[in-house]
């Protein structure tokens, strides 16, 4: 079917709030048909926001084109590029990329798009005339919308009238044989330009500074900030401060941010998607769970989604709204980064049980619009006096705190009649409207509170003088006395649980002012969980909507209710009534659901145990393991020794990235391991410095392990690593792919289910530079021979009685390792060995053809390039090895590092930045190490930590690793681990590729077998032909111009540049430094200045070919892209390639199809099989653009390239066979 | 001389087995839910196994009859006087 639209893109008033809050500079897709109305609407509504000026939704099915008409209406050229899209890049790409015909047009002009939508899904789309980072730009200032492909045969309907729709973020969707169901897109973006209602730059009442930057849901926001001056006038609520109220309809009515309208049991999807610039942002939404792959039965369950710029995903709820237990009320759904959350990145989902067919009204006379049944489904009962249904029936006043819940709070009050009139037939504390229970179920009661009390975080005193978490209720004389150290509350339940939870406030009622934060009367606090089944209305521990505040002043208790149906990972529980207030300080932990008839024990006593965060656990029926959590910590407010603030913010209150990192309550920051001999290479080394203070996860060799990683607290992408260990990506799901990393934002939630395959030390890391530094480091130790203080698992067989002293710390170096005494633990005897010889040295490497470089790169390379490399003839690029399934590849890695060639002889590395700058000397010893083979830890993992051996080698040393390629594990990250701080940012890294048994690998341009390389082409006698390219994105980088000038990115590549002031307070350390593709970066900023036209910056009609690699292929080729990141910032990356597809995991066919990987930090690998080859499944030729989706601080700075697609033979390039 | 299939063979070598564990505890592993179930033989009707199930993995599925086809079961075990018990769960860990 064609389907046709007529898209005008326009510039508008954005008004993002009913406080006339607005962006004078918004950008808009808008349909032709609704233009001149909505710039009417707009224009008589200055201080309002119109509903039209909301992302261009429009939808499609599965199978049809679409035709895009774009009339361009802006001050600038623009296009539309679709995501998912099959096009032909010729006429369809809404870019001027390569050598394609430009597909942007100037204002007053149109072109028409023509899209196949093969495949159901979101098309997000976007423009690529103007990628600017500023204000001038488009995407950041509202310019992006999708279209939404449907299943073949659908339609859809206004959810407020059921007559037909154009256009919209709302719909319901019906098929002839399929359920019908609601659809919410759901945008979130961030950094757009925000004016307040005198046209000022909206401030923050508490600090009286500028306030947070936008961060939105649908071109909206509701920030506390203004709420919070509503109370401070006295209007609202004067008994209140603002954070507990933030979200309360009763105080304040509706938030101006979406409301998705539904009926308990409805099915629903949201399509979630990021069309913002620059953050990485946590979608949660509460009391609902959903498939991470909604494609894939056995994909990993979620309830907390991270979401990087230019991606999406879609949300479907199990079981439809309210879930498995059909609660009603108000969902809150935010980004859990909580000063997104605070500057007003949330909305709600509205569950009504009544029929709502315009006559209502809420409490506060605001009518409520109708909402039309779906067809499919039974319609609700009509409201009645009795039962007036939600949110009726709630005992509330309109300009007050939302009501305590009956029943729920020790000594409280009982059910009004219209309250009984609604609630289930056994209502009880904590289950009073919706029954979370299933029959026959396991109950148990916890009695938990939540204290404030110092906490030391480090052996040199770092501490938090005002930490609060939680703690059980039998352990609080312990942790006062301080007997018992405070660790995060992780509790432990069998599936099919009941958990009664009495939880009692005792936090004082002020959070006091210091050199981060000011006062704070926190004078209320909950108790709000993840995944398991709650009445949403009496057990949110929140405070939402139309709903009770679930939670309890100081010296009160409340009674909550969960189930816990069925087998979990761990789920995180927190404070949602001042989370952005003192959930930095320690208020978080998680509650595990373990297999049902489990049974916990301490793992150095072997008690019988229901909490903590190291235990083991039994099951009659599976084979027992270790169970052992670890929650990531950002915004860590802490003083040292002497108590001077560490990290403060330019003030107190600001979100400003304060304090430093840690886990589980510990850091370990690097300046405090240099050792005598101030060598970084052993910072690792428990010989040098001890063992660290944060965790060490303790079992036998051999024994199972499940790592349960969260993260509490705060707003930053962080990237775990475990050194030497895999799992499988999607635990439930035996055919995904292994991993050995995981980004992770706060409230995400992982289960890594593995073995302790060998004895010896393995480092865990959030292994992003500045956080390594700061101390988020620690050890998985797998122990040979029995110790005295941890049991042994009841299934395995008793280990070997000790026969030698455990190790201690002896100030001096280890031993050197000797990889060749041992085989990797996965080895076959007569496996075929692969040799390379690799050497470590420092040369200068050109980045671009203007003259961007970094005089003081370090490389890894084949010793047979050295030469090469070092005369000029050859400019590097990162090392790029391969071996074959079941090889046994041996690496001889020698240093030839020399001291005189660091910049930062001094020891302090100015740039690019990290908090706590200290004396940290350059090393000259180096290593590889790599993620996901087979090796034994303690010779050839790359890494000198805990008590293992030397693994690292100094100038003129020769090391020679073992890996075993015990899977077709496709790209792995290979990086140095001696020195992070002074080798990173200058290139030591490269990537290791596993590929199937009998491959060989071709140079492309001349077929003759090679070693390395980052483009290849594969042959194997099984499987087809294949092109293999090798993207290494990285970050950090820190480069000269052509006139030996530092270059300060982001800052100096921002188009069109701006002012000192601005640049001043832009920036987390962690955005610092240049960036690009295997050792090159096209930097805009260079091209922008020989021809100051934006539109035309991917051009290689204008500007030659850019210094990434070009990639080439003919149509229909065989195409993989080995996508990494070695590098070293904690922002997170995104990348698309346009015009092509492949499976979100390449080992499961069952996972979804995606033109974009997300969440792209330190160690981050990917196989991207493109679906159709190249050219796509409609082998289109012509110049498809790679590239980052961050508006903010990536393309600008040079992270993109080419993928060139030919359909004529070419005498440079053969054909495959 | 026998005219069945290999597949028939090992269907009724199958029923057989399952029916001479008439009155024994039973341990099950199938493919689709709820995956798992321990309870006593009852009965083998045509090539239906009928369990008095004790235990799945969901208690609201358990202490009823459960009919299971033997095509569905994956992996079984049946505890006979003398041979390594089947384990008896409970919940009575609190």
């Amino acid at each position: 079917m064609l389907r046709r639209y007529h898209v005008v893109g326009i510039p508008i008033r954005i008004v993002v709030n009913n406080f006339g809050d607005h962006n004078p500079d918004g950008r808009i897709y808008v349909l032709k048909e609704n233009e001149e109305k909505v710039r009417d609407l707009v224009r008589k509504n200055p201080f309002t926001p119109v509903d039209l000026v909301e992302p261009l939704t429009i939808r499609a099915c599965e199978g049809d084109t679409v035709e895009i008409l774009f009339e361009n209406q802006l001050p600038f050229d623009a296009g539309m590029h679709f995501q998912e899209a099959d096009y032909d890049v010729f006429d369809s790409d809404g870019a001027d990329a390569g050598l394609n015909p430009d597909t942007t047009v100037p204002c007053g002009k149109s072109i028409l798009y023509r899209i196949y939508a093969s495949r159901e899904g979101t098309f997000f789309f976007t423009d690529l005339g103007n990628v600017s980072s500023t204000e001038k730009g488009s995407s950041i200032q509202g310019l992006f919308g999708a279209l939404l492909v449907q299943r073949r045969g659908s339609t859809w309907t206004d959810p407020v009238t059921g007559g037909p729709l154009h256009s919209g973020v709302y719909a319901d969707i019906h098929h002839p044989f399929l359920p019908s169901f609601r659809e919410y897109a759901w945008y979130f973006s961030d950094e757009m330009e925000i004016d307040d209602l005198t046209g000022n730059s909206p401030l923050n009442p508490m600090t009286n500074q500028e306030g947070e930057s936008f961060h939105g849901v649908n071109l909206r926001y509701e920030p506390m900030a203004n709420r919070k001056r509503l109370i401070d006038e006295g209007v609202v609520c004067p008994d209140c401060d603002a954070e507990e109220v933030h979200h309360d309809s009763w105080v304040f009515g509706d938030p101006a941010t979406p409301i998705l309208r539904g009926y308990k049991g409805d099915p629903a999807i949201i399509r979630l998607i990021h069309g913002g610039a620059k953050e990485t942002h946590v979608f949660h939404y509460h009391v609902h769970q959903w498939l991470g792959d909604p494609t894939n039965t056995q994909a990993e369950i979620l309830d907390s989604q991270a979401i990087s710029p230019q991606s999406h995903y879609d949300v479907q709820p199990l079981y439809g709204l309210g879930s498995l237990h059909g609660a009603i009320g108000d969902v809150i759904i935010h980004c859990h980064l909580y000063p997104h959350f605070g500057a007003g990145m949330w909305g709600i989902n509205r569950i009504f049980d009544t029929l709502q067919d315009g006559s209502q009204c809420y409490p506060n006379g605001m009518p409520i619009a109708p909402l039309k049944p779906l067809p499919d489904r039974p319609a609700p009962p009509e409201p009645t006096p009795e039962r007036p249904g939600f949110p009726n029936f709630i005992p509330g006043k309109v300009g007050f705190k939302a009501p305590r819940p009956p029943l729920g709070i020790v000594g409280g009050r009982e059910m009004t009649e219209l309250e009984k009139n609604t609630a289930i037939p056994n209502a009880r504390p904590g289950a009073v409207f919706a029954e979370p229970t299933l029959e026959n179920a396991n109950v148990v009661e916890f009695n938990v509170s939540a204290i404030e009390l110092p906490v030391v975080y480090n052996k040199q005193g770092w501490h938090d003088p005002k930490a609060r978490f939680y703690v059980f209720d039998e352990d609080l004389d312990d942790i006062l006395s301080g007997k018992k150290e405070p660790e995060p509350l992780v509790f432990h339940v069998p599936a099919g649980t009941v958990i009664r939870f009495n939880y009692t406030n005792r936090l004082p009622h002020i959070l006091d002012g210091d050199a981060f934060q000011l006062v704070t009367r926190t004078y209320e606090s909950g108790y709000h969980i993840h995944f398991v089944k709650f009445d949403v209305l009496v057990s949110d521990g929140a405070n939402t909507g139309w709903n009770y505040d679930s939670s309890v002043l100081p010296g009160e208790t409340i009674q909550y209710e969960w189930y816990a149906d069925t087998e979990l990972k761990a789920f995180f529980v927190h404070d949602h009534l001042f989370a952005n207030s003192h959930q930095q300080h320690g208020m978080f932990g998680a509650g595990v659901v373990q297999p049902r008839f489990s049974k916990f024990f301490d793992s150095c006593t072997g008690e019988e145990v229901d909490h903590g965060t190291q235990v083991t656990v039994s099951h009659p029926l599976i084979p027992d393991y270790r169970d052992f959590s670890l929650f990531a910590q950002d915004f860590t407010m802490l003083f040292d020794k002497d108590g001077c603030p560490i990290q403060p913010p330019p003030f107190p209150g600001s979100e400003d990235d304060p304090g430093v990192f840690a886990v589980n309550y510990k850091c370990e920051p690097l300046k405090f391991r240099l050792g005598e001999d101030c060598d970084p290479a052993y910072s690792f080394s428990s010989y040098v410095n001890g063992d660290p203070v944060t965790p060490i996860l303790r079992g036998y060799a051999g024994d199972p392990i499940r790592i349960r990683l969260l993260q509490g607290a705060h707003e930053e992408s962080h990237s775990f690593n475990v050194h030497g260990l895999k799992w499988k990506e999607e635990r439930p799901d035996l055919g995904s792919h292994f991993n050995s990393q995981q980004h992770i934002g706060i409230s995400e939630s992982f289960t890594f289910e593995t073995e302790l395959k060998g004895p010896g030390d393995y480092l865990w890391a959030f292994e992003t530079e500045e956080d390594v530094w700061l101390g988020t480091w620690g050890l998985i130790r797998a122990y040979e021979e029995l110790v005295d203080d941890l049991i042994v698992l009841t299934d395995k067989s008793c280990p070997p009685p000790r026969t030698k002293p455990l190790p201690c710390p002896t100030g001096k170096p280890p031993a050197r390792a000797e990889p060749l005494s041992t085989l990797p633990p996965h080895a076959t005897p007569c496996a075929p060995v692969r040799r390379y010889d690799v050497v470590a040295f420092q040369t200068p490497i050109i980045y671009n053809s203007y003259g961007d470089h970094d005089p003081y790169g370090i490389v890894f390379a084949l010793a047979e390039d050295v030469d090469d490399i070092l005369s000029g003839k050859k400019n590097p690029e990162p090392l790029v090895l391969r071996a074959n399934v079941g090889d046994l590849v041996e690496v001889s890695l020698t240093s030839r590092l020399k001291f005189d060639l660091f910049p930062f002889k001094d020891g302090i590395h100015p740039y690019p930045p990290v908090k706590e700058q200290a004396f940290y000397p350059p090393s000259l010893r180096i290593s590889l190490h790599t993620s996901l083979l087979d090796y034994d830890v303690r010779t050839s993992s790359g890494d000198t930590v805990g008590y293992n051996p030397d693994q690292t080698v100094g100038p003129g040393e020769v090391i020679t690793y073992r890996w075993f390629v015990d899977g077709q594990h496709g790209t792995c990250a290979m990086w140095d681990m001696a020195d992070l701080r002074n080798h990173r940012s200058f290139g030591t890294f490269g990537a290791f590729i596993a590929e199937p048994r009998f491959t060989t690998y071709h140079d492309p341009y001349t077929l003759e077998e090679v070693k390395t390389g980052a483009n290849v082409v594969l042959k194997n006698p099984l499987v087809p032909t294949t092109r293999e390219y090798v993207l290494i994105m990285h970050d950090g980088v820190r480069l000269e111009d052509k006139n030996g000038q530092l270059i300060v990115d982001p800052v100096d590549g921002i188009i069109p540049g701006i002012e000192e002031e601005e640049a001043g307070d832009l920036l987390d350390t962690y955005d610092n430094g240049s960036r690009g593709f295997n050792y090159r970066s096209e930097r805009l900023i260079n091209r922008y200045r020989e021809l100051p036209k934006l539109s035309k910056l991917f051009s290689s009609e204008v500007f030659g070919d850019p210094a990434t690699p070009i990639f080439e292929a003919y149509t229909g080729d065989a195409v993989t892209f080995c996508l990494t990141n070695p590098s070293e910032r904690r922002r997170a990356h995104t990348f698309h390639l346009h015009g092509h597809y492949w499976k979100f995991d390449s080992k499961d066919l069952d996972s979804r199809v995606q033109s974009f990987e997300g969440h792209i930090v330190a160690g981050f690998t990917a196989d991207l099989r493109l679906i159709g080859g190249a050219g796509g499944v409609y082998n289109f030729p012509g110049d498809y653009l790679y590239r980052s989706g961050n508006i903010r601080w990536d393309i600008e700075q040079g992270m993109w390239g080419i993928f060139r697609v030919h359909d004529k033979l070419k005498s440079h390039l053969p054909k495959l066979e | 001389m026998s005219q069945q299939s290999i597949n028939q063979l090992h269907d009724e070598g199958l029923i057989e087995h399952f029916t001479m564990g008439k009155g024994y505890r039973v341990f099950i592993l199938t493919p689709s839910y709820p995956f798992m179930f321990i309870g006593e033989i009852k009965d083998v009707r045509d090539d239906i196994v009928d369990i008095w199930v004790e235990t799945t993995h969901f208690s609201q599925l358990e202490n009823r009859l459960w009919h299971i086809h033997i095509d569905n079961i994956e992996v079984f075990y049946i505890e006979r006087e003398g041979e390594p018990e089947i384990p008896r769960l409970s919940e009575d860990y609190y």
